[in-house]
């Protein structure tokens, strides 16, 4: 710890603080009995659990700010939370304090068609808003396979990638402006509704992934593009990964820039298969998901090429999905793929590594050779097209020294992954969960500078301690 | 920061069906009390959270949430199809009431409820002033059902299905499934009510009620039960004229069992069966519970009534002049429902629509 670290917040839920939760959002709003505290002490990350003291349910900027400029002055720890459904325990409050559940504030403001917008607050689902946008013909690209649960504000906070990162990036390239309530309890809006505007430090970008450290995300202005009037998908099996990968390389560097390339290795295949039940090849060693939108023509032009692709890299089957339906369900399967592999044992821990594109294949290499040596049953999936993996341990903490193993597993993984160039974590976040690691990524200067930069945003440290910044 | 491997268990739940769940939390979305309270507590994340700190010790027997969230669960099961990982939600929480709902614990009406169908004879004597099928045929072919709440709510439904499959035989002496039981935290009495019917009613069981046959089947296998729209696809139905009114085709909506949907995925066969006598119209949520839930309109009438009131609002939007419903419960609560807001549309169940228009 150096001397910009802030102070730590280590005031007390008493029942005056209560009393005056009470006062600013209803007693409807605040809960702080055992059983209502039990739900909050988790998101979706395994084995981090903590209870907060009282979850309180905004449901206005006003009752944020009046609720953070309380936690200031008392000094509590607060905790944003959307859906929780992230997967770095970004939302688990690690020093109790106060859950703030924005799904209260779910409604879209508007959508504009002219400036290719929408406004939203926090609460809404990515599926809902999608939904929203789709209605009046445009596209919102954020993607994340939690995208009927997640909402905005999480999105935006810790900047969720997805299925259509290569074509389309991810959270960040698309959030023109926010508004945030500061830990003091002063409202910022940052950006707005401009696709250029440099005016100032870019406070957007840096507050987008910042993980509810820095603010409380109230309100967003997302960038939304004209819908892609067809799209399709296909699917090709390869004997292995490595094959999977030179297909991958073929397909980027023969001109072609597809919407989606995703890949499960056999393991995910089964599992998978097992819930969705779409017949797919469970003998393959790996699964390549390829896909895209557009124009019908270019749409089926770029998947013929694809396909052609897979073949020339020694594909075992390539089937290009006949319909709309046919390619909606295999995104599904791909998207359920972590829940579905925990068919396999009772706790899944999944990672996201990152590597340079041509460097999956290695990486893939890497982590079976760190599975085998520590003895864990891995299964690996995820974003080709990105070259982020997520290499899930399937465990059983009742057995023995599991939990250490699997530690040991993601400890080396994600030295590996740092000696390809790449990073630990590409779209889930660093929260509680990879917070042991940043400094690895980062380097000492850089964590200083986020210290510094966390307590200038929040002077009591009351957002989110113990996360990004602390 | 971390827990360690979780303390102790208390053997209230079975392991395998506690240990599924990995909280990613797809089943927000599917849950109709989280779309009423936006409230994780009352989510099925949500309460496997608390039926782990149940099960741990963490929480004890009389918490309040836990009570509470017990009895404010729909069981509906609509997290079952979306959950990738297979938690058998439905399972959990029988054996989260059987613990739970003992002694003081249990909401007061639950017991006069299932009392009233434990014994076959009870069943049978109010039965005797309702005009339910009774055919006795010379042959062990398959059985219908009566179902309890069915033969006395709604008798005219086995009519229906007597006049359009001659063959089945239907036996008064039937007693309880005990599908009301096991919802309601008794599950040991639940599971030999079917046995028993199953002793009752050898070889096939065909029924009209989706949570019994769900129940049924959980208990005496798949292979044992019918459901009326799954066995008229099958064996067929008499010649159909399509239904009209004020002279064109009967518009028709469909509104799903959520056992039947949920827990045995049958939902095309009643849709197809309308389409064949009238225009099929899809609510937007016909997959969701209407509130009814059992014995839930009558245990929680207030937050059977805030689920079903959008339910009702969307059959008024969507200009049809029946649902068709496949299960009395749902019958009840829609028909209660649709009158009380003086709605036209009348609810008939499957075997009714589908007697109606039956020629000759």
């Amino acid at each position: 710890m150096t001397d910009t670290a802030p102070a730590p917040a280590d005031g007390v839920v008493d029942d005056r603080l209560l009393a005056e939760l009470t006062g600013i959002v209803g007693a409807a709003h605040v809960r702080y009995a055992d059983g209502e505290l039990v739900p909050f002490a988790h998101d979706a990350t395994p084995l981090f659990h903590h209870r907060p003291d009282v979850v309180v349910f905004p449901e206005s900027t006003e009752q944020v700010a009046a609720v953070l400029r309380l936690a200031t002055e008392r000094r509590v720890p607060v905790v944003p939370r959307g859906a929780g459904s992230n997967l770095c325990a970004a939302t688990v409050p690690l020093r109790g304090g106060i859950v703030l559940v924005l799904t209260r504030m779910d409604r879209i403001l508007e959508i504009s068609a002219e400036e290719l917008l929408a406004v939203a607050q926090p609460g809404v689902t990515n599926s809902a808003l999608a939904t929203a946008a789709a209605s009046h013909g445009l596209l919102f690209a954020p993607d994340p396979g939690s995208r009927t649960v997640a909402t905005v504000g999480g999105n935006v906070a810790t900047c969720a990638g997805g299925l259509r990162g290569l074509k389309y990036g991810v959270t960040r390239n698309y959030v023109l402006g926010l508004e945030v309530v500061l830990a003091t309890g002063e409202v910022i809006r940052t950006g707005g509704r401009l696709w250029k505007d440099v005016a100032g430090y870019d406070l957007t970008r840096l507050l987008t992934g910042s993980e509810g450290t820095l603010g409380v995300i109230t309100e967003v202005t997302m960038a939304l593009l004209p819908m892609p009037p067809a799209s399709g998908a296909g699917v090709a099996y390869f004997p292995s990964l490595a094959d999977a990968g030179r297909a991958v390389t073929g397909i980027v560097t023969g001109g072609l820039l597809p919407a989606t390339l995703e890949f499960l290795d056999q393991k995910c295949i089964g599992a998978v298969e097992d819930y969705a039940r779409l017949g797919l090849r469970r003998d393959a060693g790996a699964l390549l998901l390829f896909g895209d939108d557009g124009p019908d023509d270019v749409v089926r032009r770029n998947l013929a090429r694809m396909a052609e692709r897979c073949t020339d890299s020694g594909a075992l089957d390539v089937v290009v999905a006949g319909e709309v339906t046919q390619a909606e369900a295999l995104f599904e399967a791909r998207r359920c793929s972590l829940p579905a592999l925990s068919r396999l044992a009772p706790v899944t821990v999944l990672e996201d590594v990152c590597v340079p594109r041509p460097r999956i294949a290695q990486m893939v290499d890497q982590i079976d050779r760190i599975a085998d040596q520590h003895g864990v049953l891995v299964c690996t999936f995820g974003h080709a097209g990105d070259g982020n993996l997520h290499p899930t341990a399937c465990i059983d903490l009742a057995d023995g020294d599991a939990e250490a193993r699997v530690g040991r597993f993601f400890d080396e993984v994600f030295r590996s992954a740092l000696a390809l160039g790449g990073t630990i974590t590409g779209e889930h976040g660093v929260g509680a969960a990879k917070l042991p690691h940043l400094q690895a990524r980062l380097g000492r200067a850089q964590m200083d500078l986020l210290r510094r930069l966390k307590t200038a945003f929040d002077p009591a440290g009351i957002l989110n301690p113990g996360k990004v910044g602390s | 920061m971390t827990t360690p491997t979780p303390p102790e268990r208390r053997g209230i739940f079975t392991p395998e069906l506690l240990d599924r769940c990995i909280s990613c939390g797809f089943c927000l979305p599917a849950c109709p009390t989280y779309a009423v309270t936006r409230d994780e507590a009352s989510s099925p994340r949500g309460r496997i959270s608390l039926m782990r700190a149940l099960e741990t010790g963490q929480l004890s027997d009389g918490d309040p949430t836990l009570t509470e969230q017990a009895s404010f669960c729909l069981g509906c099961r609509a997290c079952e199809p979306v959950c990738p990982a297979g938690v058998r939600y439905g399972a959990l929480l029988e054996e989260w009431r059987d613990h739970q709902w003992t002694g003081q614990r249990t909401p007061w009406l639950v017991r006069p409820l299932t009392w009233a169908v434990n014994r076959r004879w009870r069943i049978r004597l109010a039965g005797l002033t309702r005009r339910h099928a009774r055919a006795r045929t010379d042959h062990a072919g398959p059985h219908l059902m009566l179902g309890c709440v069915e033969r006395l709510l709604f008798p005219g439904v086995s009519r229906a299905v007597a006049r359009l499959r001659p063959e089945l035989d239907i036996p008064t002496g039937q007693g309880c499934c005990g599908a009301l039981h096991a919802h309601n935290g008794q599950l040991d009495r639940g599971r030999r009510l079917a046995r028993e019917l199953g002793d009752q009613l050898p070889g096939t069981i065909v029924t009209t009620a989706g949570g019994c046959a769900a129940h049924l089947s959980d208990v005496l296998g798949r292979d044992r039960v019918v459901e009326l729209s799954e066995y008229l696809t099958r064996v067929g139905v008499p010649p159909l004229t399509p239904l009209t009114v004020d002279g064109r085709r009967a518009r028709v909506a469909v509104q799903d069992s959520c056992h039947l949907r949920n827990g045995m995925g049958v939902f095309r066969e009643p849709r197809d069966l309308v389409s064949r006598v009238a225009d099929l119209v899809e609510l937007p949520h016909a997959s969701t519970c209407c509130g009814a839930a059992g014995s839930y309109s009558v245990l929680r009438p207030r937050d059977s009534r805030r689920v079903l009131d959008p339910k009702l609002a969307e059959i008024d939007q969507a200009g049809v002049d029946f649902v068709v419903v496949v299960n009395p419960g749902c019958q009840r609560q829609l028909a209660t429902g649709l009158r009380r807001s003086g709605s036209p549309v009348r609810v008939l169940h499957l075997a009714e629509l589908l007697d109606r228009a039956t020629t000759g």
